[in-house]
C-alpha cells in the first residue's frame, strides 16, 4: 500500500463489492459517495453524534472516524441492510409506533446503537438506556420517546425469540 | 484531509521496521478515533501512517495468569477490556472505569495501547492502571522493555515512547487483598472528558489501611501520584477525621500541578479534589462520608 488509491474487496450489506478509494478516504464519505447509501451521515465529525454510526464486523462504529482502506475484507452493514427482507426490524418498528423521531436525521445512528445495546442487554432499564446511548445526540428532543422506543423494541425483540 | 500513505503490515516486525524515529509524521495508527480528530482537524498531518489493525495474536489478545497477573496486548479494544471475564475477575475497576469513557462507538475501536500512548491527560484508563501498579511493555530495534505506566507518560500529550517503538502489552500485577475505585467527574456532558479523573488502590483490613497509591488525572498535565495523602494514609486506621485531613492533604499537595480549563478553574478542582477523594476512601472503606454537611 502507498499514498496511491487502492482497490479494496469487502461484504457490503450481504454482497461482496469492491471499491478504489483514496488512504485518506473516510468509511462514511464512502459509503455516501461510491455506493449512495445515504443512511449514515457525518454530522459533528468528531464521533460524538452517532449519526454516521454503522457495523463493521458486527461492531458499531462512527464511520466518520473511521478509514475506509481498513475495510478491505471486513464486512460492514449499514441502515439500509435491516428490511432487506422486506420488513422493518423489530428496532425500526418501534421506533416508528413510539413516535420517536422528528426530522430522523440522527434516527439510523440511533436504531443501530439500540440493536447493539439490546444484544448485548435484552432488557435494559431507562439507566441502561441512557447511559448507552448518551454519545447519540438528538436535536429535536426526542429522547423520552426514544426511551420508550427502545423498550418496545425489547418487548418486541423478546417476544419474536419467546 | 491531506493525502498519506498508510500502510497495514501484517507481523510486529514488519511494523516496527515501518517506523521512522527521525520523522514525527510517521505515526502508528490504531483505532484511530483520538489521531483522527487530530488529522480532520489539520493539527496532525501524516507523511505515512502504519496501521496495526492486521495484528494478531499476543499483541491482540488478553490474559490472565494462575497468579492473577493480567497481561493485556495493546491491540485490545476497550470494549473487549469492559466485558472481559478476566478483568471483571482480576481488576473490576478496568471495567468500571471503561463503562463511562467514551461511548461505545469509540470503546469498540480504540485500544489500550493507543489509549496509552497517545499521552492525553484526560483519558481515564492510565491513572486506573497506574494505581494498580500495572507495566507496560515496550518493543523497539533494541528488544522490549518494560516500565511502569507511571513512567510511560512525561507531558502533555507526550510519552517517553521514541519514535520506532511501539507498546505491545498492558501488565496488571496481582491484586491481593486490595480495593480500587476510579471516580470521574465531568462538568458538561456525561461523556464529556473529565475536570477530574481519580484513581485510588489500598491494601486495607477494614479501615486499617497498610498502602494506599492515589493518582490524580485528567486535571494537571500528566497522571499524578498524590504522596503527601498516600503517606498521610499508610499505617492508620481510617476514621471520617483522617479521610477528611487526606483530602485536604491532597488538594494542596495537588495545587501548583491543578490547570483550570473550560472544565473548571483551578480552585474548582483543587475543591473538587479534596470532596471527592473524601468520599471515595469513605466508599471504599466503607465509612460514612464524612463533612458533608458543611
Amino acid at each position: 500500500m502507498s499514498a496511491a488509491p487502492r482497490t479494496i474487496r469487502f461484504t457490503l450489506n450481504g454482497r461482496t463489492v469492491a471499491a478504489e478509494v483514496a488512504p485518506q478516504e473516510s468509511l462514511v464519505t464512502m459509503l455516501r459517495d461510491r455506493f449512495a447509501l445515504y443512511g449514515a451521515r457525518e454530522s459533528c465529525g468528531q464521533g460524538l453524534c452517532g449519526c454516521c454510526t454503522v457495523l463493521v464486523d458486527g461492531r458499531a462504529v462512527s464511520s466518520c472516524l473511521a478509514l475506509a482502506a481498513l475495510v478491505d475484507g471486513r464486512a460492514v452493514t449499514t441502515i439500509e441492510h435491516l428490511d432487506a427482507d422486506g420488513t422493518l426490524d423489530p428496532v425500526q418498528q418501534a421506533f416508528i409506533e413510539a413516535g420517536a423521531f422528528q426530522c430522523g436525521f440522527c434516527t439510523p445512528g440511533f436504531v443501530l446503537m439500540t440493536r447493539q445495546l439490546l444484544e448485548q442487554h435484552p432488557d435494559p432499564g431507562d439507566d441502561d438506556i441512557r447511559h448507552y446511548l448518551a454519545g447519540n445526540l438528538c436535536r429535536c428532543g426526542a429522547y423520552p420517546e426514544i426511551v420508550q422506543a427502545v423498550k418496545l423494541a425489547a418487548a418486541k425483540r423478546r417476544g419474536a425469540a419467546g | 484531509m491531506m493525502p498519506f500513505d498508510l500502510v497495514e503490515p501484517g507481523t510486529l516486525r514488519e511494523a516496527l521496521a515501518l517506523l521512522d524515529p527521525e520523522d514525527s509524521a510517521v505515526r502508528a495508527f490504531a483505532g484511530g478515533t483520538a489521531l483522527m480528530l487530530m488529522m480532520k482537524s489539520g493539527f496532525f498531518r501524516p507523511k505515512r501512517l502504519v496501521s496495526l489493525n492486521a495484528l494478531a495474536g499476543d499483541v491482540a489478545s488478553l490474559s490472565l495468569s494462575p497468579t492473577g497477573e493480567l497481561r493485556i496486548g495493546a491491540m485490545v479494544r476497550l470494549a473487549e477490556l469492559e466485558r472481559a471475564p478476566e478483568i471483571r475477575r482480576a481488576a473490576p475497576v478496568i471495567a468500571a472505569a471503561l463503562r463511562r469513557h467514551s461511548n461505545p462507538r469509540v470503546r469498540n475501536v480504540a485500544t489500550v495501547g493507543g489509549n496509552l500512548a497517545h499521552g492525553d491527560p484526560h483519558m481515564d484508563l492510565p491513572p486506573v492502571l497506574i494505581a494498580l501498579g500495572a507495566e507496560v511493555e515496550i518493543e523497539g530495534p533494541a528488544g522490549r522493555r518494560r516500565l511502569p505506566v507511571d513512567g510511560l507518560v512525561s507531558g502533555y500529550y507526550e510519552t517517553v515512547l521514541r519514535g520506532d517503538e511501539l507498546i505491545v502489552a498492558a501488565i496488571v500485577p496481582p491484586q491481593p487483598r486490595r480495593r480500587a475505585l476510579y471516580v470521574k467527574c465531568t462538568t458538561r456532558a456525561a461523556d464529556d472528558w473529565p475536570a477530574l479523573g481519580l484513581a485510588l488502590s489500598l491494601e486495607a483490613d477494614g479501615a486499617a489501611i497498610r498502602a494506599a497509591t492515589i493518582v490524580l488525572g485528567a486535571a494537571t498535565e500528566r497522571p499524578m501520584r498524590l504522596a503527601q495523602a498516600e503517606s498521610l494514609l499508610a499505617g492508620r486506621t481510617a476514621d471520617a477525621a483522617l479521610i477528611g485531613e487526606a483530602g485536604r492533604v491532597a488538594a494542596a499537595e495537588a495545587a501548583a500541578a491543578i490547570i483550570a480549563d473550560a472544565r473548571g478553574s483551578s480552585a474548582y478542582k483543587r475543591r473538587l479534589l479534596e470532596v471527592e477523594l473524601r468520599r471515595a476512601l469513605a466508599r471504599l472503606l466503607d465509612l460514612p462520608a464524612a463533612g458533608e454537611t458543611r
